[in-house]
């Protein structure tokens, strides 16, 4: 490779990623046996911004957070991606649309009995056809973004390893990469260091940090601890009950915004504690 | 004594005791012939025994292949369309519903006499077996990076191959190595509706009441039987 194309090489694996904002337009998601998880939210987010979504389990955030992808279509309301409504999407227009939004989550989702090259993979499906997928051969392309993708959180060496065999940490990592080897413009994250000890949380959460600022993606993370939100985004949106109950600076939400989106007075447990 | 002498006369039902007394030698004799096993026979068992195992093992290959498809399409996991679903487990409950004979029956009647219709319904027989036990496995099983499959904007079939498939080959191991251990046992009766294999040559001896044959015959199967649990095992220990 000379010199000339290996540049090229580093700017193509960040260049499809022009962040794109996000739009919810009165979404209300009503999920079949009547739970009402989202109330008529409205809020819109801005190319490149880095904000999270504060609430109690069952607050309705991870259903906010599904409903930007389709994962969980919007009952009323609408969601755009960008300037694409995402609920008149279907079939292989929704999976394009999803093949621009990188998603990682709290369990890793990793097929764990296969590799950790095997499950980056995994991120261009909707990149490439069907039956290269089918046969198991990767583009050279392909795999040049999926090397990026590995190296940028530390995990190449672990290419061959089986996913099952790694610490939660580097499973985090794996998923970063999976979602990163899509070349997403936005990435989704629905509460990705809640089954990590606190050490390693921070350096996912710094991960994420680093992805939003290097490669200019919009991020929506899911939290639930305070100083998470405080410390790593610069928004924060609060959810109670599948309402907004507060959309300001992450730095300058007080302890008083805090009991309103909990609904109760602040404990130990809403704190992760620094990382040391 | 005298209580076994009284008793066929109650009730008047004539039971005859002394027929036991006069013939359980006949089968005793039997028993003897069956625990002198005529080595001598062992040249003549050894070619239908190889086409057994060969039945054995080309049904149950053409079984694991076919199988494949067959069970992601059963399984909820790996077919999220319900209709699909039962289609194709209503068909793999038909294929298990009908006995293994008659399989064998109607297949030596359509195709002729030897290892083909033994083959095709050994097929048959796996593919039932495979498909109903690991689809189920797979449903019980947590697959949350389908999910994950989903999110990045893959198609079911991309998902099922990169994800679900990997993630399932030790249930389906473990069904096809089962597989191939019921064929042997299975094949060794098949042969006695002309489907093949070591099973017709333990039928003819039978006929010829040479028990010593049979008993060399039932020895073999025994032996190959807990060689292909042995070989089994060590392969299942592997892939855990």
């Amino acid at each position: 490779m000379t010199p000339d194309e290996h540049a090229t090489a580093a700017v193509g694996a960040h260049a499809p990623a022009t962040a794109r904002s996000l739009t919810l337009e009165h979404v209300s998601v009503t999920y079949p046996g009547g739970t009402r998880a989202l109330r008529d939210i409205s809020l819109s987010i801005a190319p490149g911004e880095m904000v999270s979504v504060v609430g109690l389990s069952g607050s309705g955030k991870s259903t906010l957070i599904r409903t930007i992808n389709g994962l969980v279509p919007a009952t009323s309301g609408r969601v755009l991606v960008g300037e694409q409504v995402v609920g008149g999407l279907s079939g292989r227009g929704l999976r394009e649309l999803r093949g621009g939004i990188g998603m990682i989550f709290q369990g890793f989702n990793l097929a764990e009995r296969t590799s950790v090259l095997s499950n980056v993979r995994v991120g261009r499906f909707a990149h490439s056809p069907t039956w290269r997928t089918l046969l198991g051969i990767a583009s050279t392309e392909d795999t040049r973004i999926i090397t990026e993708a590995l190296d940028s959180v530390g995990m190449l060496e672990r290419a061959w390893s089986r996913a099952g065999a790694l610490s939660g940490g580097q499973k985090q990592r794996v998923a970063i990469a999976r979602a990163l080897a899509q070349q997403p413009s936005v990435m989704l994250a629905d509460e990705p260091v809640a089954s990590l000890d606190p050490p390693t949380a921070h350096s996912v959460m710094g991960d994420l940090l680093r992805i939003n600022q290097e490669r200019g993606l919009t991020v929506l993370v899911n939290l639930h601890l305070m100083d998470l939100a405080r410390q790593y985004t610069t928004r924060m949106i609060g959810l109670r009950d599948g309402e907004l109950v507060f959309d300001g600076p992450a730095a300058g939400a007080t302890d008083t915004d805090f009991e309103t989106i909990y609904g109760r007075s602040i404990q130990r447990r809403d704190v992760l504690g620094s990382a040391s | 004594m005298t209580v076994a002498t009284c008793l066929p006369a109650i009730g008047g039902v004539e039971l005859e005791l002394g027929a036991i007394t006069r013939n359980w030698r006949n089968g005793a004799a039997k028993l003897q012939q069956l625990a002198q096993p005529n080595l001598a026979f062992f040249p003549r068992t050894l070619t239908p025994m190889l086409e057994t195992l060969a039945m054995a093992v080309v049904g149950a290959v053409t079984a694991a292949i076919l199988s494949i498809p067959v069970t992601l399409w059963a399984a909820r996991a790996s077919n999220p369309s319900a209709l699909g679903r039962q289609a194709v487990r209503f068909v793999v409950n038909v294929v298990r519903a009908v006995p293994d004979l008659v399989y064998a029956t109607i297949l030596v009647a359509m195709i002729g006499v030897g290892t083909l219709p033994g083959v095709v319904t050994l097929i048959l027989f796996d593919i039932g077996v495979v498909v109903k036990l690991v689809s189920e496995a797979i449903d019980s099983a947590d697959h949350p990076y389908i999910e994950a499959g989903r999110a990045a904007g893959g198609t079911q079939s991309q998902i099922n191959r990169r994800t679900v498939l990997p993630q399932s080959w030790p249930f389906f191991a473990n069904q096809w190595l089962y597989s191939l251990e019921l064929n042997v046992r299975i094949s060794a009766i098949l042969g006695i509706v002309g489907a093949g294999g070591i099973g017709r040559l333990l039928d003819e001896r039978r006929a010829f009441y040479t028990y010593e044959d049979v008993s060399l015959i039932i020895l073999e199967i025994l032996v190959v039987v807990v060689l292909i649990e042995l070989l089994s095992q060590q392969a299942r220990r592997r892939l855990r």
